[in-house]
């Protein structure tokens, strides 16, 4: 019998990109790899053909794998996304996250169950794009609707790319026809699939404000001008706090199944009652709590990020800084 | 002139069914340099000159070399592992395996299985599971780990969706009661209650086991070995020609199957059909990969065909169909190419000048192809382009019509009246659309050329069986699936000959016996035209001849 691969100390993060043809799954992933930030990314795409990186963080291509200067590999998935998944899992220098580019008929709920299955891996979310240009005319089409639907019904975050190229009243249209499709469903609306990274991954800092290492324990609120371009995309606000008190991870989870309208993103670390960490996760509309080692910076620390003037701040305040 | 070294050999044999219309049946036939010199009796034979006379089939019948244009070489490296199928399965050794009626029986053959096996430490993995006959009855891991406790057992299901696994497997893939996915199927109640029972569905369940026992599935590469055992097989069941109708053709696979044919006694003509489901990219150097390799055909590997494929399949509810639908009410299926992508990349490989086989289950996904390629040949009209839709299973007349008017051909899948028409007609289809399921009659009726396959490993590699099964449309059950669909033994061996040949651009080759093409026998010990058509299935194969060379099976 082989020998069962060794459990990794912290599972890797896996997010799944889904959404059509030429919805913008692989410009999002191009930037992510571009601005991975010192993280070792491993993205699985389809297709190398429409992947934008620049000849300059080109370390090596070779006929299924990219590897690139700032320590990310980009692979294809052939027709195999077990076999890709096994090589990422089984790579000799582990990497940081994983994110798997769906293919644009898949349903990328089903890939997600990957994540959930293997206790190597963990959810960290399934972003669909849907091109808005496109989208209605493509749900009317019969011999695509259900995929469309599968698809909005497996997403954690649904990105509306290409907002610049429909007029108002489409955008009017396109609200109500999503708000129909997904109810439910967080969305945020962008052009050439620009989500801000601290959004869309676990790993990533929110730039708009990280919360400063020597700072004291206790509550503290920064509260940010909203980032972003206001002509063609959502403008996102964030909070942050250094929650003194302790918490309990069936607590941290009935809090999430709740529901927490207006979040888009919450990550950071909190003390349990025993001494011990938590880990708090949420995108879009799944949070997890799961015991941990302690932070990178030895504190406690919550971030949460949302489009600007919809998050739950009161919730927020409630659940964070009350003792 | 023939070289002074060629000699010509005259077979005699009780009788020949050439499959020429001109010619339908002979006694004799001349053989030299491994192609056939004339077909009729020995006086009229006496034309070409000195022979030797070979009588050794003066009591088989002789047919064209059976074609079997739907096949994966895999079905070769299937009998590595113990095969567990409901249906009697004959493998390379000629072994015939009976099928497995009861869950008792498939415990039994694990158990042995499990003994047989040299190192205790080894996972045992099996094949061919079909617990749809058994009335319900699941398979847990209470009754694998009767077949085994300390190894890991791992059963794969024939419809490919669903695994079964023993206790220790579970424990070599941390599979518990924590495990939290869909999929992995939990005891509802009883001492177990949330237990995993063992079972796994779909991909994502399935990979915690794939990821310790590795893949096992059609689509993994074939090896040398692999080819030979298809080859043996191949003789067993009177196939010369075959496909392997998916292939990364990358130059390791290349080099597999150069090595494995290089070998005389490996004596079948193999047409591997290039992948060409892949990225959104791929069409371009793909079709220029394939035109190129095109030049690189011999005798026996014969380069040139695509295989694109469309939707999933119908006994796992994953085939798209038209209204209204699956008659259980399961959601339709899903593409496996999204239609717009299929068409550019359709029309990529066709300016190409490659001819492209297309996988559609459902009747859905088959007029997305016919839509599809009307359009491309109205933008780039092709003569003789061959293109063929492979399974059509639930193809109706107006759409036969439609493939005629284009020059489509249809390579049905017969074989699924037989292994899956119970389901489909109380399950899938409902009973009305379960009668035109694999509609071969209404094929031929509109025009449209017509081969039928197995789908080696699915079901198993034997062109007669798919013929009887295209005869009689019967169905474990005793049901006749629409009885006005089916072919009369003529049409069927032609199907099974000359009509695949059509598909593979072979048929001015193999597919018949006349002057000039390759001596590609099955010899036979019954007339099939002369057996009951319902023991058309029965009729003994003794074996080939092979551009000539005499390949007896039991030998093989």
């Amino acid at each position: 019998m082989s020998a069962p691969p060794s459990p990794s100390p912290r599972p890797l993060p896996m997010t799944v990109v889904g959404g059509f043809l030429g919805s913008g799954k692989t410009t999002l992933v191009s930037h992510w790899l571009r601005e991975a930030g010192g993280q070792r990314i491993a993205v699985l795409v389809n297709d190398f053909g429409d992947l934008d990186i620049d000849a300059g963080l080109i370390a090596a291509v070779g006929s299924d794998v990219i590897t690139l200067s700032n320590g990310c590999v980009c692979c294809q998935i052939g027709d195999d996304l077990a076999a890709a998944l096994i090589a990422v899992l089984s790579a000799p220098a582990p990497f940081d996250a994983v994110v798997v580019e769906a293919s644009g008929v898949s349903d990328p709920g089903r890939i997600a169950q990957y994540a959930r299955a293997d206790p190597a891996l963990t959810p960290d979310g399934v972003i669909v794009l849907l091109d808005a240009a496109t989208a209605r005319r493509d749900a009317a089409d019969p011999l695509l609707a259900d995929t469309m639907l599968r698809q909005l019904g497996s997403a954690d975050l649904l990105v509306v790319n290409k907002t610049d190229e429909v007029d108002a009243a489409e955008d009017a249209r396109l609200d109500a026809w999503i708000a129909e499709a997904a109810p439910g469903v967080p969305t945020l609306r962008t052009t050439q699939a620009r989500v801000p990274l601290a959004i869309i991954s676990r790993l990533a800092p929110w730039d708009g404000g990280s919360v400063p290492h020597d700072a004291a324990p206790g509550p503290h609120r920064h509260d940010h001008a909203p980032a972003g371009d206001p002509r063609h995309g959502d403008v996102f606000e964030s909070w942050s706090c250094r929650p003194a008190r302790r918490f309990a991870v069936a607590d941290l989870r009935d809090w999430f199944a709740g529901g927490l309208p207006g979040l888009l993103r919450l990550k950071g670390w909190v003390q349990a009652p025993d001494d011990g960490w938590i880990e708090v996760q949420f995108m879009g509309r799944r949070g997890t709590a799961r015991p941990s080692s302690p932070p990178p910076g030895g504190e406690p620390a919550i971030v949460a990020i949302g489009i600007g003037g919809r998050l739950p701040r009161e919730s927020l305040e409630r659940a964070f800084e009350h003792s | 002139m023939a070289p002074p070294a060629s000699r010509t050999t005259v077979f005699a044999a009780r009788r020949i069914v050439t499959m020429n219309p001109r010619q339908p049946f002979a006694t004799h036939v001349a053989v030299r340099d491994g192609r056939i010199l004339g077909v009729g009796d020995l006086g009229s034979l006496a034309a070409y000159g000195p022979h030797d006379l070979d009588d050794r089939f003066a009591d088989q019948v002789l047919m064209p070399g059976l074609v079997e244009g739907h096949c994966h070489l895999k079905e070769g490296g299937m009998w590595d592992m113990p095969y567990l199928g409901w249906f009697d399965r004959r493998d390379p050794d000629g072994t015939v395996w009976p099928g497995l009626r009861t869950m008792e029986a498939v415990v039994a053959r694990v158990a042995e299985a499990a003994a047989d096996l040299a190192d205790a430490d080894a996972p045992l993995i099996c094949w061919g599971f079909d617990p749809i006959y058994f009335g319900g009855q699941r398979m847990t891991v209470e009754h694998l780990d009767r077949a085994g406790e300390a190894r890991a057992v791992v059963i794969g299901h024939a419809n490919g969706h669903l695994m079964n696994v023993n206790s220790a497997a579970l424990r070599m893939a941390g599979i518990t009661r924590d495990t939290d996915v869909e999929g992995v199927v939990k005891f509802p109640d009883g001492p177990k209650a949330g237990e995993p029972t063992g079972e796994l569905q779909e991909p994502a369940a399935m990979f915690l086991i794939v990821r310790h026992v590795g893949d096992t599935g059609v689509l993994a590469p074939v090896t040398v070995a692999g080819v030979r055992s298809f080859a043996r097989l191949a003789c067993r069941e009177g196939v010369t020609t075959a496909t392997d109708l998916v292939n990364k053709l990358t130059d390791r696979d290349l080099a597999v199957l150069g090595e494995a044919l290089a070998d005389e006694g490996c004596a079948v003509r193999i047409a591997p059909a290039f992948q060409a489901f892949h990225g959104t990219h791929g069409a371009a150097a793909g079709a220029e990969r394939v035109a190129t390799l095109r030049g690189r055909s011999t005798d026996k590997l014969r380069l040139g065909l695509v295989k694109m494929m469309l939707d999933g399949s119908i006994q796992g509810f994953s085939a798209r169909l038209r209204w209204p639908g699956y008659h259980n009410g399961a959601p339709n299926g899903i593409w496996v190419t999204a239609p717009a992508q299929y068409e550019a990349d359709f029309e990529t490989y066709h300016r190409a000048g490659l001819t492209i086989h297309t996988h559609t289950n459902g009747d859905e996904a088959s007029v997305v192809a016919i839509d599809a390629i009307e359009r491309v040949l109205a933008r780039a009209p092709r003569p003789g382009h061959r293109h063929t839709l492979q399974h059509g299973q639930m193809i109706d007349a107006p759409l036969f019509r439609r493939m005629a008017s284009l020059g489509l051909s249809a390579n049905l899948f017969a074989n699924h009246i037989w292994h899956w028409g119970d389901q489909h007609a109380e399950v899938t289809m409902g009973p009305d659309r379960a009668a035109r399921l694999n509609a071969c009659a209404s094929a031929l009726a509109h025009g449209v050329p017509l081969a039928i396959h197995s789908d080696a490993p699915v079901t198993p590699l034997s062109p007669l069986h798919v013929a009887w099964c295209a005869v009689n449309r019967v169905t474990p059950k005793g049901r006749v699936l629409g009885e006005t669909e089916r072919l009369t033994v003529e049409q069927a061996l032609h199907a099974v000959t000359l009509g695949a040949a059509w598909t593979l651009g072979l048929d001015g080759e193999v597919g018949s016996i006349e002057p000039g093409k390759r001596a590609d026998f099955c010899v036979l010990e019954e007339d099939p035209l002369a057996v009951d058509p319902m023991a058309l299935k029965d009729v003994r194969v003794w074996g080939t001849v092979f551009g000539g060379a005499v390949h007896r099976a039991s030998a093989a």
